[in-house]
């Protein structure tokens, strides 16, 4: 046995903020992820409304066309890469060492750059609109239209920059989960104990080591192109139009996969705690997770469909394929609720929420897969309504049922549940009324990314329920503003397993102390804690 | 330091570097490769991946391309252009060997072997650098001259490039050795920093036959 | 299949279509999880079928392609919704019956899974998947298929922020213009190729009544036929976003009877469109009052790369200005129009839109002194300031 004597030194006395801004702990890193991406989220946000008002009615009446391609370039840029993937990633930072029973993620000053370089990132993308204009060109940012002759301008290069820093972050980050997953699991803890939310979260850092370095070279060469004269993506250059999508949607159909993953990493463990039953499948829910990973990397091309120059049969076929893995998993969460016990608590009902969007994200999504429907709804507001259902429905969902689950545990003290409630409520509301008549619009042909409609099109009254679905999911955002605000200050101290959690987390005190235990209870299943509350020598892999 | 199954470290905030904890850890829970190696195996994957995009996006525009290399500047044709490059190619091979030669030296606890083939391998390292800075001298076309430029001088650029992270990473290597960091048992960083150089020099040679020898 | 369906989208009323998602159980029902979910099946055809109420619906297909895609349609969406109602129903049949009562603190059953369960819910998707894959795979290439001897041929050209488009055939060139929208004219009943090609970036051509799309690449050309099946005019738009006004690059699809077709067809041929061919003389251009007498200032801009080449121009007070206006953009059509104080003021000079490479002088009448701007009728993003002092 190697004994690298661990000499007790005086812990120096810090200021609070020098701490937070020197930390490696994982659990301190991992707050700091949920909060900055938060306060993304809220200026996504925000980006977001302005685009639902410019939206409620046809005509210009808040701003001209430039300002409106910049906000909702920025509002999807800022939601998905500054607010969706660092936010599962907070989660993954703070949760998973202590699922596995580890003291602290592989690499934790890598771990403390990882997080550093999103705020740095995220500032250098918003400096566009001081600097003349941000990025305009939508998140997918089609070349030619990105090259400095359609866009000059300093905002698309900006954009590329802190895309290319945020993908590092990423990767950094996705080494570094594999790292800690594979090699530092306490004693007992096997592969197939793992929590689930650990392999979601073992699958997405796959997809983002092998994903993301495709989107900083399709990047590069769009900088190249941009700055360098270069030729890669402007026909008129010798380049290649469609080049562009094929590199961009590698990685960024993996990311989308990125972005749900987790989430259903989430849900996975708040159905079971409260349905107080085990994942029903457990293997089968890892394999499923597994194969979505796998097929991620076969099924880019499905955004392609309308470009004439993908091999149609193929990619549809394969994103056919993509919904049998995610019924797999739908049918062992209702599997898992089946003859449970189940309490409604605030988390459990975002993950109920979860359920349901997702479930329409799915299906949405599979008229997509049937390529002559897609031609026909391809680009539409049908696109919108989809992408909202699976992210917003489903990631956004699942990170707010995630938010409420481990709050005590990184608080030591509980959200309020029926502020959470009726946040719930507001949201899911707000959230279908927002997002379902977009399907309808889409099939009407209202194009996504228009700043302006004809009134004659008939696509006023939709636009305008839209809109105002928009308002109500910004307001439900306030009760949880004000829910975190007074429970931070004096919210209900609950003891170290508020909900009878299943795993290790559960195990420590909350909030867990540095390097998060004491001592761990002995691993024999997937759900150690359950297993010692209930002294069942749990069965060792589930079925 | 027991490792019951029910009983972990007893951890105490040291509020320094959790690196001697990682290790305990570590070393009594998983055997096999260490962190520090795991974590440059993931990392080359991810830079495989970033050059297969680059290498994607060459193969797709010389596919589109009525002839290539295009028309219009005689230079296009490198084979003409190969004796320089090979001899850099030759040199980037050698430093992989000198490389290896170092990491045997260390496991069988030579530091000194160590620091002398390390030494080597950097000098060929920066000679490699100037002899492509060199040799861009003498090309007759530049980065905006087309898809060729483009494609050429990224991928040989963003492959100078990592060669020069690459002579980096063992420059502090060689100074963490000099400082005696390395033994036969604990030398890690040594094997991550030559697992990168090996990789940097296959994507030279795939670069080298690809753009040098089929033209 | 359900033969219901909406009129064109303006005659839609959006007040019936958000009746899918609202759909909810009672908690009285629990008698089991397939009762609800053949209720919900039941509500679902009722409400498709039974009272013309339409959910989700595309527009009435307008071509033979885009009926066979709305067949399809029908498909997908029946098996969707079916799939969605009855693992709705056990969603919220699992959450009301299984919900914790009060006082309630037994352990369920602790059930790890079951094989023969998992099994059968992996099957089941893979068959459907399977066929709903071969049926679309079977009407891709209805959809898809490229006559080699079709009866029209159209050239439509995308390009910031218009369309173009030719008939090589019958030698008619129709470009649309920021106040009007350029109309494709097609006869009815016979089968049309497009072949699309972009002098810019990529766009979309898309026609929601033929319910197709496909994108205008450049460099790329996409070929794709359609027939309309009826007479009538349908709006279409781009759809892949172009830049600053995407959003106004519309056009319409006029389908008339070949008749009708070909009386247009003569007509257009009469009466050739502004925009490509520029006007001959330099006295065409619109403007009042002359000048006060003397050599007009002769002032050059040129436009290149959808911008001008000048920010600033300045001229004298109270003299007609000769404007040289240089398009250099290969196949994109520029102006110039000038505005009084901003690029929203009144327009007092609009010079003929030429279509690059091209050369054209304007004669803009005599100004009074002051602050104007000029712009690019075809792209408003090209602007530019002049002081006339």
């Amino acid at each position: 046995m190697a004994t690298t004597v661990l000499t007790p030194t005086a812990t120096r006395a810090r200021s609070g903020l020098y701490d937070w801004l020197t930390t490696t702990d994982h659990k301190k890193i991992g707050i700091l992820y949920l909060g900055s991406s938060f306060i993304f989220f809220l200026v996504g946000g925000v980006l977001a409304l302005a685009v639902r008002a410019e939206l409620a009615q046809p005509g210009l009446q808040f701003m001209g066309e430039a300002a409106y391609n910049q906000f909702f370039t920025m509002h999807a840029s800022v939601m998905l890469f500054l607010f969706v993937i660092p936010m599962l990633a907070g989660f993954g930072n703070y949760v998973v060492p202590l699922m596995i029973g580890a003291p602290d993620m592989a690499f934790p000053r890598i771990n403390a750059l990882s997080f550093w370089l999103l705020p740095l990132a995220g500032t250098i993308m918003m400096l566009g609109f001081v600097l003349g204009g941000s990025a305009a060109e939508g998140w997918t940012s089609y070349s030619p239209l990105a090259n400095a002759k359609y866009s000059p301008g300093v905002g698309t290069d900006l954009w590329i920059v802190g895309l290319i820093l945020i993908g590092t972050s990423s990767i950094l980050g996705g080494i570094n989960f594999l790292v800690t997953i594979f090699k530092m699991r306490a004693p007992g803890m096997t592969m197939f104990r793992l929590p689930i939310l650990a392999w979601t979260v073992l699958v997405t850092s796959v997809l983002v080591i092998l994903g993301t370095p495709v989107l900083t070279s399709a990047l590069i060469m769009l900088f190249i192109d941009r700055n360098y004269g270069g030729s890669f993506f402007d026909p008129a250059g010798g380049g290649n139009a469609v080049l562009w999508q094929n590199v961009f949607w590698f990685y960024s159909h993996p990311a989308v996969y990125i972005m749900v993953l987790p989430a259903m990493g989430i849900v996975s463990e708040i159905i079971p705690v409260f349905s107080r039953k085990p994942l029903f499948g457990y293997k089968a829910f890892v394999f499923a997770t597994a194969t979505i990973g796998a097929l991620g990397f076969s099924v880019w091309a499905h955004h392609m469909f309308t470009t004439g120059s993908v091999y149609l049969p193929f990619f549809s076929f394969m994103t056919f394929l993509i919904a049998v893995p995610t019924g797999v998993k739908m049918f062992n969460w209702i599997a898992t609720m089946w003859k449970g016990s189940i309490q409604f608590s605030a988390a459990m009902l975002f993950a109920l929420g979860f359920l349901t969007m997702f479930l329409i994200g799915g299906l949405n999504g599979a008229f997509s897969a049937s390529v002559p429907v897609d031609f026909a709804i391809h680009d539409t507001y049908w696109i919108v309504a989809h992408i909202h259902y699976v992210l917003f429905g489903g990631s956004v969902f699942a990170i707010f049922g995630g938010l409420f689950y481990w709050f005590p545990k990184m608080f030591g003290v509980k959200l309020n549940e029926t502020l959470g409630k009726i946040q719930f409520v507001v949201m899911f509301v707000g959230f279908n009324m927002t997002f379902f008549p977009m399907h309808e619009l889409g099939l009407m042909g209202m194009p996504r990314r228009i700043a302006d409609y004809s009134p004659m099109a008939g696509w006023n009254d939709l636009n305008l329920v839209a809109t105002i679905g928009g308002f109500l999911i910004a307001a439900s955002v306030l009760p949880f503003l004000w829910n975190v605000f007074i429970s931070l200050r004096g919210g209900e101290r609950v003891g170290d397993d508020p909900w009878e959690g299943n795993t290790l987390e559960w195990a420590t005190t909350s909030p867990p102390p540095p390097y998060n235990f004491d001592r761990l209870p002995e691993i024999r299943s997937e759900r150690p804690v359950f297993d010692q509350r209930h002294r069942l020598a749990g069965r060792a892999t589930g079925h | 330091m027991t490792a019951n199954a029910d009983v972990l470290v007893p951890v105490v905030d040291r509020g320094e570097s959790l690196e001697e904890l990682v290790h305990a850890a570590e070393e009594h829970t998983r055997g096999g490769i260490s962190n520090p190696v795991l974590g440059m195996i993931l990392f080359i994957a991810s830079e495989v991946m970033f050059f297969a995009g680059l290498f994607a996006a060459y193969f797709n525009i010389r596919s589109n391309a009525p002839v290539w290399p295009p028309l219009g500047n005689v230079e296009f044709n490198l084979r003409g252009h190969v004796l320089l490059p090979a001899i850099l190619t030759l040199m980037l091979v050698t430093s992989s060997v000198t490389c290896q030669i170092g990491i045997w030296a260390i496991r069988r606890g030579d530091r000194k072997g160590l620091m002398r083939a390390f030494v080597v391998t950097i000098v060929l390292g920066i000679l490699f650098l100037s002899g492509q800075a060199y040799d861009y001298t003498t090309l007759g076309f530049g980065i905006n001259d087309g898809p060729f430029g483009s494609t050429f001088y990224t991928l040989t650029g963003f492959h100078g490039a990592h060669v020069f992270a690459g002579v980096l990473m063992l420059g502090v290597v060689l100074y963490r050795g000099m400082a005696g960091q390395f033994s036969a048992r604990h030398h890690d960083a040594v094997e991550a920093a030559s697992l990168y150089w090996h990789f940097v020099d296959v994507v030279w040679i795939c670069l080298f036959t690809l753009l040098y020898i089929l033209g | 299949m359900c033969p219901l369906r909406p009129a064109l989208p303006g005659a839609e009323d959006p007040e019936r279509s958000r009746g899918l998602v609202m759909t909810r159980f009672s908690k009285g029902i629990p008698q089991g999880a397939v009762i609800v979910a053949l209720g919900a099946l039941a509500m679902l055809l009722v409400a498709a079928c039974g009272t013309g109420v339409t959910v989700l619906q595309p527009p009435a297909p307008a071509t033979e392609q885009g009926k066979a895609t709305d067949w399809l349609y029908q498909v997908v969406f029946i098996v969707a919704a079916v799939i969605f109602f009855l693992v709705e129903a056990l969603i919220v049949f699992a959450a009301v019956r299984y919900r914790r009562r009060k006082g309630d603190d037994t352990l369920p059953p602790q059930i790890h899974g079951n094989n023969v369960l998992e099994v059968i819910w992996t099957a089941i998707p893979v068959a459907i998947v399977a066929i709903v894959f071969f049926i679309s795979w079977q009407t891709l290439n209805t959809v898809d298929a490229v006559s080699a001897d079709p009866k029209l041929k159209v050239e439509v050209t995308g390009f910031q922020w218009q369309w173009q488009f030719t008939y090589p055939d019958q030698g008619v060139t129709i470009v649309g213009l920021p106040d009007k929208a350029p109309e494709l004219v097609v006869p009815v009943g016979e089968t049309v190729q497009v072949s699309l090609q972009s002098r810019d970036v990529i766009h979309g051509f898309y026609v929601p009544a033929f319910l197709f799309k496909r994108d205008v690449i450049p460099g790329k050309t996409n070929v794709f036929d359609f027939t309309p099946t009826e007479v009538g005019t349908f709006s279409g738009q781009c759809t892949q976003f172009c830049g600053l006004l995407h959003s106004q690059m519309r056009f319409s699809v006029v389908v008339k009877s070949q008749a009708d077709f070909d009386a247009w067809v003569t007509q257009a041929k009469a009466t050739p469109t502004p925009a490509p061919t520029p006007t001959p003389g330099p006295s065409a251009s619109a403007g009042g009052g002359g000048g006060t007498g003397g050599q007009p200032a002769a002032v050059s801009l040129s436009a290149q790369n959808i911008a001008f080449d000048q920010a600033a121009l300045s001229a004298p007070a109270g003299t007609a200005i000769q404007l040289t206006f240089v398009n250099n953009d290969n196949g994109i059509p520029h102006n110039v129009v000038i505005h009084r104080d901003s690029p929203t003021g009144e327009a007092v000079f609009t010079g003929d839109i030429i279509t690059g490479v091209a050369t054209k002088v304007y004669d803009v009448p005599a100004l009074a002194a002051g602050t104007y701007a000029y712009v690019c009728a075809v792209h408003p993003n090209m602007t530019g300031t002049l002081t006339v002092k």
